[in-house]
């Protein structure tokens, strides 16, 4: 399991650069404010890859959690595991036109944010171990490993984004407290999407 | 590493507000807390999220992936080896999450063949001098 870059994937996400990305930073930014860019920009299918999908549409959450990037920052970074090579999403000249214009009107914090969106990834080798010791099985194919973290970074976001939902119906601002988290797993739950164990759980 | 966690997780419940300091997990603490400080402002959280929000979401993810993973040996014990179908089947009826994941399956076997086509292109290099 490769966990940094080699060289061979960064050439290959370099020549797949084809268009120039909006740059990181204020180079070409208006300065504007706009909080959430066009969320009706934002289509429903999937398509371009490296990018797990929001599942609320980012109610009140000041990150543009768009969807459809096909571009990518510099590469140069340790958390690259699921963030793979940006595709020049195979269909849509229009969905990638689309991605452009967004991005371009990102303020320096959403940039900021959507980075940190895009490449934060749970690493592989852990992951790897954490099913090792659940399934006491040696034989983790890869592939395994890579759904597993790709599902647990979306399911986080759903944590994340329901949370935030819970301080905006409370009224409350901030960084996110664990009483948020617990309500917004407490809904989640509710939601049937969280696997419930068939166990029967005693005295809980 | 913690074979032992393997039957005792399934005793561990986060759905009651407890931070499971205390559970029988042998596991260290912050295992994925550095990735997912990133992760959780790449979601919409502070730029510095809450060490406890942090530690809770960690030990959420952790048995949501016990879970999962549980479920999916059931499945897969039936066809005998554990596979990643089984996972796939698990997340069916959750369209984004499922979408993705056949993003990154197919992601890796493109990046798996642009490999195999680097090498024998080197191959190739290498003969000709």
């Amino acid at each position: 399991m490769k966990q940094s870059k080699d060289p061979f994937e960064a050439a290959l996400e370099e020549q797949e650069e084809s268009p120039p990305d909006s740059p990181i930073g204020p180079d070409e930014l208006d300065g504007q404010t706009q909080s959430a860019p066009a969320p009706g920009g934002l289509d429903d299918d999937f398509e371009s890859l490296s990018a797990p999908m929001p599942v609320s549409g980012g109610t009140n959450i000041n990150a543009a959690v768009t969807k459809n990037k096909d571009d990518d920052e510099e590469e140069e970074e340790e958390n690259v595991d699921v963030e793979l090579a940006k595709f020049p999403s195979s269909a849509d000249p229009s969905k990638m036109a689309k991605m452009q214009a967004i991005l371009s009107q990102f303020t320096e914090g959403q940039m900021d944010r959507y980075e940190s969106f895009r490449r934060s990834a749970l690493q592989k080798a852990n992951m790897r171990r954490l099913l090792v010791s659940i399934t006491g099985s040696q034989k983790i194919s890869l592939p395994m490993t890579i759904v597993v973290c790709g599902i647990a970074k979306m399911f986080v976001g759903e944590l994340v984004e329901t949370a935030r939902m819970v301080m905006a119906e409370r009224k409350e601002s901030g960084p996110i407290r664990p009483c948020h988290i617990r309500e917004a797993y407490r809904r989640l739950k509710l939601e049937g999407k969280v696997p419930r164990r068939s166990i029967q759980r005693l005295f809980r | 590493m913690s074979n032992s966690a393997a039957g005792q997780s399934s005793k561990s419940k986060a759905g009651s507000s407890q931070p499971n300091e205390t559970t029988s997990f042998k596991r260290k603490r912050g295992v994925f807390q550095k990735d997912l400080q990133h992760m959780m402002y790449g979601f919409g959280d502070d730029p510095n999220p809450l060490p406890e929000t942090v530690a809770l979401v960690e030990d959420i993810v952790v048995e949501y992936v016990t879970d999962l993973a549980h479920k999916a040996q059931d499945i897969g014990s039936k066809r005998g080896k554990l596979s990643v179908e089984d996972f796939l089947y698990l997340i069916r009826k959750d369209l984004p999450k499922l979408n993705r994941c056949k993003e990154l399956l197919s992601m890796q076997e493109e990046l798996k063949q642009a490999r195999k086509a680097f090498e024998v292109d080197e191959e190739k290099l290498a003969s000709v001098e």
